[in-house]
């Protein structure tokens, strides 16, 4: 009996944690209403603040259920369903994702303090959130948690202007082939002059990271050692009196699959969500 | 004749008297206030300023302080166009704790709700626990006042200005921040007409928080030619953190070299971005070396450097100096 007591627990946890699974999404700006329960309108992000409390008193409830600790499980299970009511009259435009019945149904399933009774009374209640997060989740994280790009501008460091983030970006692009263009072509003269525009542009991106990011380490994941030392191997082949390509393509090639693609892998989905809120149409 | 003399020693004794209340007064004041009751103390009190005021309120007595901090950046770290763009209007969470700190206390302070206009104002960095607190223990009857080391050493500074703080510790130099940017003037900490009698002068930081000028004696240029290179040296001679420097801000200074040939014409030109963010600002008392291929002829470099602060546009000149071959 223990394992699959064990089994429905799991599961009770995964109608939670996991979202209904739909294979075709609409990611739908989220309400205007949830603003103010984010910076800067709050001092807190008291939104995912009062899913963690919802969160944290659900799986309460289980963990005090295995460990026959009643009295722990009725205090949960009495937060649960005030958080749970708090949480339905936060953002109108959600009260119809939130089932008070279905919340208190479990709460007193789980006074009962038969697991199995909890348990099964979680379903309903599991559903809610899914449903809800499979709608919304991603909305909102792309709205809330990351700021955006379009709204980013770059002092371009050739021309000294501000520019935004994406024709930015179109610059680098054309500088980069400036360098790789005149490199295949012989041209080393011309192609040491574009590798220098090219790298003020990459190296730009510091300051551009640092607009979110605090720490150094994570502006060090996109422009970091790698990127110093491809540029300074480049530099090396383009100042060398016969520059070797085997060893300039490969530095070509580390800056790549660094810089390039560890920025464009982490941003360039939430950035292409945020491009359709923003840009006019 | 008499009765005139009589007088004459009345107003005399009087004014003596006068005179000896005014210095027990100003003894008591300044050098014994412990002597005087806690409920005697009570009476004095007002209330607004125990509920964290507007910097407004607190200019009713420390005028010079409040004309000096309306001067500064800090009184505007909430309200500067530079700082709304570069938050995307404020919403960024990383900008809200250092320019609308609650409670400025060695660490990285809480944001606040309230009174946000008024940025990194009096209470953020002297409220804690409804008290005023200071470099000075003393009396201060509207206010309970008590002293605090903390407020005469880096490390206070250091709970926004993190990152400047440990470039500056990692210098061993003793001056602090305040010995820079708050240099001290013998005055007055209230400018309440009759009340400032009463309060002996002391040692008050400037609360314009001066930013420096950087000129050609802090940072030192070298120069050298090769055959087919042209190399350079920046060193920050003076200044003990790195220059520029800033947490998340974005100052800058930009080296422009230009390259020409005998007949004066430019034949090529290089630009160096020398910025905290690019973690390529100049370390105190180092030399930072920079080297050209020179791909032409060349027989005369003209180097200049300038400085565009994190809150402008604007670039100022810091040297401007032609190297011949």
């Amino acid at each position: 009996m223990k394992p699959f007591r064990v089994l429905f627990i799991a599961l009770a946890f995964a109608g939670l944690a996991v979202p209904i699974q739909a294979k075709d999404m609409v990611v739908k700006e989220p309400p205007e209403s949830l603003s103010k329960y984010y910076p800067p309108q709050s001092k807190q992000p008291k939104w995912i603040q009062q899913m963690h409390k919802m969160s944290t008193h659900f799986g309460g409830v289980f963990v005090n259920l295995k460990e026959k600790d009643f009295e722990n499980v009725d205090k949960h299970a009495n937060k649960l369903v005030e958080e749970y009511k708090k949480t339905s009259e936060m953002v109108p435009e959600w009260e119809d994702y939130f089932d008070v019945k279905a919340a208190e149904e479990f709460a007193a399933a789980a006074k009962t303090h038969d697991i199995a009774k909890a348990g099964k009374a979680s379903g309903g209640l599991g559903r809610t959130c899914g449903k809800c997060h499979a709608e919304n989740e991603v909305s909102v994280w792309a709205k809330f948690h990351w700021p955006s790009f379009h709204k980013i501008k770059v002092t371009d460091p050739i021309s000294e202007k501000e520019i935004e983030f994406d024709e930015y970006m179109g610059s680098i692009s054309s500088s980069f082939k400036g360098v790789t263009v005149n490199f295949s072509e012989g041209q080393y003269g011309r192609a040491a002059k574009a590798l220098k525009i090219f790298k003020s542009r990459f190296m730009e991106l510091k300051s551009t990271c640092s607009k979110c990011h605090a720490m150094q380490d994570v502006k060090r994941f996109y422009v970091g050692s790698d990127a110093d030392t491809a540029f300074a191997g480049m530099s090396r082949e383009l100042n060398a009196d016969k520059p070797n390509p085997g060893k300039f393509w490969k530095n070509i090639g580390l800056l790549g699959k660094t810089g390039c693609k560890h920025c464009h892998l982490v941003h360039r989905t939430n950035s292409f969500i945020q491009e359709m809120w923003e840009k006019p149409e | 004749m008499k009765q005139s003399s009589r007088i004459f020693d009345l107003l005399v004794g009087l004014g003596l008297l006068g005179i000896s209340g005014l210095g027990l007064l100003y003894f008591l004041i300044n050098e014994r206030f412990e002597w005087i009751p806690e409920f005697a103390l009570e009476l004095a009190r007002d209330p607004q300023i125990l509920k964290r005021p507007k910097a407004e309120k607190c200019s009713e007595c420390h005028k010079n302080i409040f004309e000096a901090w309306k001067e500064s950046r800090h009184s505007i770290s909430w309200t500067s166009e530079t700082f709304i763009e570069a938050s995307e209007n404020r919403s960024k969470e990383k900008c809200l704790p250092c320019h609308i700190p609650q409670s400025v206390q060695g660490e990285k302070p809480e944001p606040r709700m309230d009174l946000r206009d008024e940025g990194i104002y009096c209470v953020s960095c002297h409220f804690i626990d409804n008290k005023m607190n200071g470099p000075y223990d003393l009396l201060a009857p509207p206010h309970p006042t008590y002293r605090n080391p903390d407020y005469v050493r880096s490390g206070f500074c250091g709970s926004c200005h993190q990152k400047t703080f440990k470039e500056w510790k990692a210098t061993k130099v003793e001056d602090t921040c305040q010995d820079c940017h708050m240099p001290r003037k013998k005055g007055r900490l209230t400018q309440k007409k009759g009340l400032n009698l009463l309060h002996k002068k002391r040692w008050v930081g400037d609360h314009r928080f001066l930013h420096g000028k950087i000129t050609e004696k802090d940072v030192i240029l070298e120069t050298g030619w090769e055959e087919k290179f042209f190399s350079l040296s920046l060193k920050n001679n003076t200044i003990p953190h790195f220059v520029p420097t800033a947490d998340n801000g974005d100052p800058r200074l930009y080296l422009y070299i230009q390259f020409f040939n005998d007949e004066e014409e430019e034949v090529d030109s290089a630009k160096e971005i020398i910025a905290p963010q690019q973690e390529t600002a100049l370390p105190y008392n180092k030399k930072i070396n920079f080297r050209y291929r020179l791909f032409d002829p060349v027989s005369k470099a003209v180097v200049e450097l300038k400085y565009q602060p994190a809150w402008s546009k604007d670039k100022q000149p810091v040297f401007s100096k032609a190297v011949t071959r």
